[in-house]
């Protein structure tokens, strides 16, 4: 199960990467939505900013039709020379005058105040700012923009008035070329929600205007959720402190709320030192988590994806996951499931461990010791193993490699037996009767049979000169063909079971195998006068082993 | 104290009274002047919010048809430029409060000089609010003044001090203290200026402009009957605000500025 496992391993990895990619796909997009609304929002305040010139410059052109008008030159020219009061002929003069032409102005360009002012910066004239209409001594002199159309300039300029947000123009009212103006005529545009929306639909810019810590007008594409503008009132404080604000009136990217981009940009004219100003702002489309991408998908989303590509994929990851699962667990359990099976018929006696692999050799190994020890305890033994049936299995010094633990204290009877000397006889029928568990243990063969790590002998019993020899250079029954066939079998099995048991296999040759094979074979035929013998390896404690059982058919 | 005749009505009418009130006024004269060099007086507000620094306009361009040396933003006398009649003793402060309004980006007088004591009375003639404070001054601390609403300050001795507006930029007012001063006259556009009644004695004219004084001093003495200074007084010799970079030679140039 190791490639299972691993692919288990393999999976979960893949797995967590790939929620680990995603998460970093979400963070990239929302970054990338930032960027781009901080990137659009410079663009932004240059559309806005440049709005609000050309809108000045194109309503100071609206107010050389008033600056001409007769009426009101003339009008204004006697308040001039009034030195202590507006005369009401002119004042009434002047209004109506003043009234005909904004009027006449056409509706994107109207203001919502004209005034009408003289020479020493009194109104004569208004129209709109009600508020002032019946203060007596209303004036407008001290302003900058009026004094320099007092002076011969024309330019703009935003006021801050009651809180609210005015951009104003004005232009001299002349009567003669190079002489100092009669007066001046002043335009006024409150900043509302109605100028904002206008200026947005101009720009596309989502634009809120903001004088004395509040939000006065506000404007945004249909996209664009206006109730977002209102967080910039929060955050004015914060950006009167703006180092940046504080110098070149204008800040860089603020987000707000996280996927609120603004720019605040101070307003030119007197409301610059009145901390007035508009703020342009985008919304970044952000994620909370890349589950919100399901939500937001669009057909051509769902076309870009490679979608066979990626289905080869998790195809070619199943399919390996599948392949695994079987190579470890279908077919070793099948192989288990059948050698069973044929252990159910009585076809076999024992599972043949060295058939499986990983936990079920394991199994199979435990599972054929039970068979043995249970078979014990009922008084019978199923089959005999070498040492079982031929006792102490000497250790051969000709055939090193071929040594059994536990028998070389008997290993000159054995090796007697085998040569039948008449001096040391054995009675082979009857081998000595071990102890019962013993007995039926299934004899670790293979882990004596090996070529360069014998286990430490026991105790040889002293034996007669030469007798060993004797036993060594008995001639045995030379094997049949098919059973050298199957030795050969048995001996490939033998060597490939040691090596996965990490045993040593040097030295071990099949000629050496083949002797200790032919003379347990001789042995067991001789003990049970049986056919043939049939070995068997498997795995006892680790370790190669190697069994016989005597085949009477 | 005596104010001269340019002045609105209610601002003549307190120290006209105050003026009733003092004994001697049967000695009193008629002193009329004149001052020129009005046209170098540079209004210090509106020379700064011309410059692309104070990020003022988006745009500020000339009328051509006006001469470009009328274009330099000189002071409108009648409010900005104040004569002051220096007595040789010092001078009580009137009973009544001094009248200064506000309204429409300044205050009426821009530049006052009263004598010690005199309480100043300020009048907010705007529809909107203002917020005054004396620059440095924990005494006139900034304070909301509604439309025709007012508020009163003492100025707390001798000395020049400026009056702001935290709603309106372009509003700046001086007070001069000066323990001498009998009186003071404002000229009209043409320069001419007049004291009313001056009591007789020595008398020193100054003129003062944004806060400080312009132009060299003129001794007169006040006799029993009116007075013509002949030789006008010269407001040339100190101007506060920097020449119109405008002017002769560089007329017609356009300003662009915002954002």
């Amino acid at each position: 199960m190791v490639l299972s496992r691993f692919w288990y391993l393999v999976l979960a990895l893949a797995l967590g990467a790939s929620a680990y990619l995603l998460f970093v796909a979400t963070a990239v997009h929302n970054r990338e939505a930032l960027r781009a609304a901080r990137e659009g929002l410079q663009p932004d305040v240059q559309v806005v900013a440049s709005y609000l010139r050309d809108d000045a410059r194109r309503r100071s052109s609206l107010l050389i039709a008033p600056s001409l008008d007769e009426e009101i030159r003339s009008q204004v020219a006697k308040s001039s020379a009034a030195a202590d009061k507006v005369p009401a002929e002119a004042r009434d003069k002047a209004r109506s005058a003043l009234r005909k032409q904004g009027e006449a102005m056409p509706a994107d360009g109207r203001f919502d105040a004209l005034f009408a002012v003289d020479a020493a910066g009194r109104v004569v004239a208004q129209t709109g700012f009600d508020q002032a209409a019946g203060l007596e001594g209303f004036e407008l002199g001290g302003y900058p923009l009026v004094a320099d159309a007092l002076h011969g300039w024309v330019r703009d300029d935003a006021w801050v008035l009651g809180g609210r947000i005015y951009r104003v123009v004005a232009r001299p009212i002349e009567l003669e070329a190079g002489a100092l103006p009669a007066g001046a005529i002043v335009g006024a545009r409150i900043v509302d929600d109605t100028f904002a929306r206008e200026l947005s639909r101009r720009t596309s810019a989502a634009v809120g205007f903001y004088a004395a810590g509040k939000r006065v007008a506000s404007g945004a594409p249909e996209s664009f959720d206006t109730g977002q503008l209102d967080f910039i009132t929060n955050d004015l404080a914060a950006v009167e402190r703006d180092p940046a604000y504080k110098d070149k009136g204008l800040t860089d990217v603020r987000v707000l709320h996280g996927d609120l981009a603004v720019i605040y940009a101070r307003l030119p004219g007197e409301a610059w030192d009145l901390g007035a100003g508009f703020a342009v702002a985008r919304l970044a489309h952000l994620s909370a988590s890349p589950l919100e991408f399901e939500s937001q998908k669009t057909e051509a989303d769902k076309a870009a994806v490679p979608m066979g590509p990626l289905g080869a994929v998790a195809a070619a990851l199943a399919l390996i996951g599948l392949l695994f699962s079987v190579l470890e667990h279908t077919r070793p359990l099948h192989a288990f499931r059948s050698e069973v099976l044929r252990l159910a018929k009585g076809e076999i006696e024992q599972l043949t461990a060295s058939r499986f692999r990983g936990v079920y050799r394991k199994i199979a190994s435990d599972l054929n010791d039970g068979i043995e020890k249970v078979a014990a305890k009922g008084g019978g033994a199923r089959r005999a193993d070498l040492e079982q049936v031929l006792g102490p299995i000497p250790t051969q010094p000709a055939m090193s490699a071929f040594a059994f633990p536990g028998a070389a204290d008997a290993s000159s009877d054995v090796a007697a037996t085998s040569a039948t000397t008449p001096s040391a006889p054995r009675p082979l029928p009857v081998a000595p009767p071990p102890p019962p568990m013993r007995a039926l243990e299934p004899t670790p063969i293979a882990s004596s049979i090996s070529s360069s790590a014998p286990p430490p002998p026991r105790p040889v019993p002293p034996r007669p000169p030469g007798r060993a020899e004797e036993a060594d250079v008995e001639p045995s029954t030379q094997p049949l063909p098919e059973e050298m066939a199957e030795w050969l079998g048995v001996f490939d099995e033998f060597v490939r079971v040691k090596q996965q048991c990490s045993e040593p296999t040097e030295g071990l040759t099949f000629e050496k195998f083949q002797v200790t094979l032919r003379k347990n074979r001789d042995a067991l035929v001789q003990k049970h006068a049986c056919r043939r013998v049939k070995f068997t390896v498997y795995v006892k404690e680790g370790r190669a082993a190697l069994k016989a059982s005597p085949v009477r058919e | 104290m005596r104010l001269a005749r340019r002045l609105p009505r209610r601002l003549l009418a307190l120290p006209l009274l105050a003026c009733a009130l003092v004994p001697g006024l049967a000695l009193a004269a008629q002193v009329k002047g004149r001052v020129v060099g009005v046209e170098k007086l540079l209004n210090p507000v509106w020379n700064e919010a011309k410059e692309l620094s104070a990020h003022r306009f988006t745009f500020r361009e000339p009328s051509p048809t006006v001469r470009s040396d009328l274009r330099n933003l000189t002071a409108y006398a009648p409010k900005e430029v104040c004569i002051a009649a220096i007595a040789e003793g010092a001078q009580p402060p009137p009973t009544l409060p001094l009248l200064v309004t506000v309204g429409g980006g300044r205050t009426t007088p821009v530049t006052l000089v009263v004598a010690a004591g005199t309480r100043v009375h300020f009048e907010n003639r705007d529809p909107f609010p203002h917020r005054l404070y004396g620059v440095g001054q924990a005494s006139f601390s900034p304070g909301d003044t509604a439309s025709l609403a007012s508020r009163d300050w003492t100025p707390p001795g001798p000395g020049r001090y400026e009056v702001r507006d935290e709603l309106a930029p372009s509003l700046r007012a001086w007070i001069v203290v000066e323990p001498l001063v009998a009186a003071v006259a404002y000229p009209a556009r043409d320069g001419s200026f007049t004291f009313a009644n001056l009591a007789a004695g020595k008398y020193t004219l100054r003129g003062y402009f944004a806060g400080n004084p312009v132009g060299a001093p003129r001794a007169v003495e006040v006799g029993a009957g009116n007075l013509e200074v002949k030789d006008a007084l010269a407001l040339t010799e100190a101007a506060p605000a920097p020449p119109d970079k405008a002017a002769p030679g560089k007329a017609g140039k356009k300003h662009e500025g915002g954002n």
